[in-house]
């Protein structure tokens, strides 16, 4: 057979090197021209993570096996030789950047799964990776550079990954640094302070702009043009979380929270204003808790033993605790709060004021007495707040301390204040009156830290805004909490006792529950999970929405942003991509068929996203730990796949 | 130990007088002077009790003292159990100082080693049952201090109105949920046990009632009556109750034309159940649409549009859009309870006679803190009334659910085995009762005791997985 020169680069020796001329026959095999460049290069290294890249049909030459007729190359074809694994800079929902090595030689949903498993995250189907927003280069000089994270030197065993006693993943101990850097991935960063700089979506249009920069799963990196050092974002992109476990998926969970976090704030998912107090609160109590719970420790298997020794010791001693004495005690003795305290009853047409009386708060219920020596007689009135309503009325400039209390009675609600002389007075009752109104007593674990919440909230107060005071934690910095939007509306001296108002109800929350509580909240909001494309309907002269989630399409007015109609998957019989004329036609049960072309993304990311969720949706319970990839690049691979 | 002694005096005088207070009651002659016993003892906030005793027929009356003599026996063992324990406690102390001053005496007199260490072990001997002894007393004044706990429990003697009109009076106690009374209805009325039935209040006073939620401590509710309260429990089918459950297309697929909706089948329903409430949050049905709001102190009603989310009812403000953040929350679930009301058309003038109110259960009575809305048609009632409890309860709903399947499940099993035959709604006969709590025993034991691995089969239509 005769030979021929074939043309190959070498990367290492720099682009401008004049390129190797190797001798082959068309029958010699991809191994063997790999093996004759190597030696041509004289260079001793390791040559096992190379591969052939094909440059002008943009290919792998992965197949070593395959003979140089096999994929046709000819003596006209130059390649390169070159690493398949590469540094990529990755921005993560939380918004750090790391640098890592990457696969650039396999499809990005390979690339996806070696990234989750460096980072020990469980679920990389979820994921994907999106380009970013392409950085207007006016501000070169004012721009300030990104802190990036190096983790290119990480190297992980192959089998399965081990986690240390932490539940950090052993390939991070290398070094202080990297553990630092898991730390930042796994516990949540307080409040940021830059959100107004983001920009933010503010029409339907903009969200579905963000959908259109999906890079293709079935393709390597490197055909889709991404280079080495380049930006992309890693996120969420398939809103159905399999087997969320928060000890084995300390990364998986913050991240999820930090992206669902700036959906929230950058108002990507709409909510209500009360949500978003709820939100905020959650987020406050998150940064709070997170900055004195050492997380990584608490998710170690050898902290585990301890915890349940720990676990038993308490349950003997809660045994030892109930003993005849403290029984009695528990039934006869319960804390009490008692003081002198001014009471006003507003009632129509009377004109009293504030009366004196002795009080005492016991179990759920205030009483009061003419005096202190009276008290052991039958009382003037007794209140139980279980179920009431209560509102502050303070004013530390003004030294007012009032609680206003709606107890609920067979009538209606009764409206009762009560006056406070001093700080510290005005915290025990109001902590009281607020558990009370829960239903719970003076006795509950929670009440010294709701006293101190009222304490720093009173403490806020004081800080007047002209003056910056030292600012404590405890100082609710309202700008990271709530979107943009609600700090034009309100000024944060009224944001603050709203979102404190909703705080009370999440403070006793551990860390991992307050995150579990704001994502169920963000997935229980209505417009949670739905990805915006515009698309032009079959027979349709003007744009559309198509939202895609994970159980069904919704069709949408572009202009009102009105649901048209929604099909569900499970009705769904079959859908087809005509990749010629770039237009999506389904067919579902009952003889309803719809086609529509793609207008802001290509048609292959709507495939690719229809296609994802069906596969999401196959995941069972039972085989979490096996990923179907093949089945996966059958729903969303389109003509490449096959 | 005095201190022990004397407090242990004053817990027998108390007990006694407990035990007093129930010996009343075994005596039928006495019946009304026991109703009041009942009073003191446990605090039962019923104070025309003596007249709904009167009032009852006397195998009720049997039933009911049946129930608390069960009670009687048992703190009557306490007390027993407890005095044994101070009889203990006289002999233990002097066993116990006697083997001290043994080794007192041993120890100056050492004169013989061999003797002084045969008498050290002795002394350790008796110390040993002491303390076994003292802990046998422990664990004696701990389960009468219990017992004691217990008789501190709130308890309320209840009628419950059956749907034929004859009524059925029994005890409940503040750790019962409103499931295992109807477990209890359950057995003595001998019903088909199906997952409509309910326990449901009604309120005279605002004609509105409210169907308990099984998940709820029958106790609290009730607490909030008023004294005069003409307020009533009733034990009937409510096939509203679970409807959401049943026919999840209704509520889910509301928007959807009705011959749709219509043709879903067991399969699909699974899977709508699946998606809204075996995923990580409960989903609760996008309802919106305008309702009538009766005006604050006025009399007219406004139409306004409302949507449901899971924080609450929202309308949209005037001249806004329907985006969430434009939303004005007009009110939120924690505190309020919904209940459903009739002929509000004559009471109220409202449009319709599809109305339901919010409101805080301690209000008894109208009041501007109550608000009142008025649907269109029954449909759409059907659709707020049953997604508000969605919203208000999330997955505690779907699990009371559950365990109602399972409970009618286990119930029409059993009865294939036994070949009892599945009785009517119940009569009033006293024979034909009697003869059912003969025969309801060994099966009661049954009922409440599956084997721990039993997993009921699935009903047809449910659970053909996808």
């Amino acid at each position: 057979m005769a030979a021929w020169d074939l043309s190959v680069t070498v990367e290492e020796l720099g682009p401008e090197a004049t390129p190797f001329k190797v001798s082959v026959t068309s029958d010699l095999h991809i191994g063997g021209v790999v093996l004759r460049i190597v030696e041509k290069t004289q260079i001793k290294k390791d040559w096992s993570d190379h591969a052939l890249w094909w440059e002008q049909k943009q290919q792998w030459l992965l197949q070593l096996s395959w003979t140089l007729e096999k994929y046709e190359i000819h003596a006209d074809a130059r390649l390169r030789l070159t690493p398949q694994h590469k540094p990529l800079r990755l921005g993560l929902p939380n918004g750090t950047t790391l640098r890592l090595q990457a696969c650039f030689s396999h499809p990005v949903f390979q690339t996806v799964i070696g990234v989750c498993r460096l980072l020990n995250m469980r679920h990389p189907e979820e994921l994907s990776l999106l380009r970013p927003v392409e950085e207007k280069k006016k501000k070169k000089d004012t721009e300030e550079e990104v802190v990036v994270y190096d983790l290119t030197s990480l190297r992980i065993s192959s089998g399965p990954a081990h986690t240390l006693s932490n539940g950090m993943p052993v390939h991070f101990a290398d070094s202080p640094q990297t553990e630092a850097v898991y730390k930042m991935l796994s516990v949540s960063l307080p409040a940021p302070e830059t959100i107004t700089k983001t920009p933010r979506p503010t029409s339907l249009v903009d969200k579905a702009q963000v959908h259109s920069r999906w890079l293709d799963s079935s393709r390597s990196l490197l055909q889709q043009g991404v280079q080495e050092h380049d930006r992309l974002l890693l996120r969420f992109k398939y809103y159905c979380f399999h087997d969320l476990h928060p000890k084995y998926d300390a990364v998986r969970l913050t991240q999820m929270y930090e992206q669902a976090r700036w959906a929230i704030l950058l108002e990507d998912v709409g909510c209500t204003e009360e949500e978003m107090m709820l939100f905020a609160a959650l987020q406050h109590h998150i940064g709070k808790v997170s900055l004195s719970e050492p997380r990584l420790m608490k998710s170690c298997p050898a902290m585990d033993d301890l915890d349940s020794a720990l676990q038993c010791l308490e349950v003997k001693m809660d045994a030892e605790e109930c003993s005849a004495e403290d029984m009695l005690e528990t039934m006869t003795v319960a804390p009490e709060l008692h003081d002198y305290l001014n009471i006003f009853r507003p009632k129509r047409l009377t004109l009293k004021g504030y009366k004196q009386f002795w009080f005492t708060f016991n179990n759920t219920s205030i009483s009061y007495y003419k005096s202190k020596e009276e008290s052991l007689k039958e009382p003037i009135q007794q209140m139980n707040l279980k179920g009431c309503e209560v509102v502050p009325d303070v004013s530390v400039a003004g030294q007012k301390f009032c609680i206003r209390l709606l107890i609920p009675g067979a009538q209606g609600m009764n409206e009762v204040y009560l006056r406070c002389e001093n700080e510290l007075q005005y915290s025990r009752w109001m902590a009281a009156c607020r558990l009370a109104s829960k239903g719970k007593s003076l006795a509950d674990s929670s009440f010294s830290n709701e006293v101190q919440n009222i304490q720093s909230f009173l403490d806020m107060q004081r800080t007047t805004p002209g003056v910056k005071a030292a600012q404590t934690d405890d100082i609710i910095n309202t700008h990271g909490l709530v979107s943009p939007r609600y700090h034009k509306k309100y000024k944060s001296k009224q944001l603050t006792p709203r979102i404190l108002e909703a705080y009370q109800n999440v403070a006793q929350l551990p860390l991992t529950d307050a995150l579990l509580r704001f994502l169920q909240i963000w997935q229980a909001l209505p417009e949670f999970g739905v990805c915006y494309f515009v698309v032009r309907f079959k027979g349709c002269r003007k744009d559309e929405v198509l939202g895609v989630t994970n159980n069904r399409l919704i069709r949408i007015d572009l202009g009102t942003g009105d649901v048209v109609k929604t099909w569900r998957y499970n009705i769904m019989k079959q859908w087809n991509v005509n990749w010629d004329i770039q237009q999506v036609a389904i067919e579902f049960n009952g003889n309803v068929n719809i086609a529509f072309s793609c207008v802001t993304a290509t048609c292959k990311i709507v495939h690719e996203y229809i296609g994802g969720y069906i596969f999401m949706a196959t995941r069972t319970r039972e085989q979490t730990e096996v990923l179907n990839q093949e089945l996966f690049y059958k729903l969303t691979g389109g003509h490449e796949a096959l | 130990m005095e201190d022990i002694d004397a407090m242990f005096t004053d817990l027998l005088g108390e007990m006694d007088l407990l035990t007093q207070g129930l010996g009343y009651e075994t005596v039928p002659s006495e019946m009304s002077s026991s109703s009041s016993q009942i009073e003191k003892n446990f605090s039962i906030g019923f104070t025309d009790l003596k007249e709904s005793l009167n009032e009852l027929e006397d195998h009720d009356l049997d039933a009911l003292m049946a129930d608390l003599g069960s009670d009687l026996t048992e703190t009557e063992e306490t007390l027993n159990a407890a005095k044994m324990g101070h009889v203990h406690t006289q002999q233990h102390k002097s066993g116990y100082y006697t083997p001290q001053q043994n080794v007192q005496a041993s120890i100056p007199s050492s004169q013989i080693s061999s003797s002084s260490s045969s008498l050290h072990p002795e002394p350790s001997e008796p110390l040993v049952a002491g303390e076994a002894e003292a802990q046998v007393k422990a664990d004696k004044i701990k389960l009468a201090l219990e017992k004691l706990k217990e008789a501190k429990v709130k308890k309320l003697v209840i009628k419950v109105m059956m749907s034929d009109g004859s009524s059925k009076t029994l005890m409940v106690d503040e750790r019962q949920t409103v499931r295992d009374v109807l477990d209890n209805l359950f057995e003595k009325t001998h019903c088909d046990c199906s997952t409509d039935w309910s326990l449901c209040e009604t309120n005279p006073e605002l004609q509105a009632e409210r169907g308990f939620e099984d998940h709820e401590y029958l106790v609290e509710p009730l607490s909030a009556w008023t004294r005069d309260s003409e307020n009533k429990i009733l034990f009937l089918l409510r096939p509203n109750k679970y409807l959401l459950f049943k026919d999840p297309q209704i509520f889910y697929l509301w928007k959807k034309h009705k011959q749709f909706v219509n043709e879903i089948n067991g399969c699909r329903k699974e899977l709508l159940l699946k998606e809204n409430f075996e995923g990580p949050s409960v989903i609760v049905p996008d309802l919106e649409g305008p309702l009538y709001l009766r005006e604050d102190g006025k009399k007219s009603w406004k139409r306004r549009y409302f949507l449901l989310r899971a924080s609450g009812i929202y309308y949209v403000p005037k001249g806004k859009t329907k985006t969430s953040r434009d939303l004005a929350c007009f009110i939120q679930f924690d505190k309020v309870n919904i209940y459903t009301a009739t002929d509000y058309k004559q009471k109220y003038k409202a449009p319709t006679d599809f109305c339901f109110i919010l409101k805080h259960p301690q209000i008894q009575k109208e009041s501007q803190y109550i608000r009142f809305l008025c649907c269109d048609d029954e449909l759409t009632l059907s659709l707020w009334v049953n997604s508000i409890r969605v919203a208000k309860y999330g997955a505690t709903l779907y699990h009371n659910y559950q365990t109602a399947v399972r409970r009618a499940l286990i119930t029409t099993s059993t009865l294939h085995v036994t070949s009892l035959p599945v009785s009517s709604p119940p009569t009033r006969s006293t024979g034909h009762i009697a003869t059912v709590r003969a025969n309801e025993h060994p099966d009661q034991d049954y009922l409440s005791e599956p084997p721990p691995d039993f997993i009921p089969p699935p009903p047809p239509g449910w659970g053909s997985g996808v």
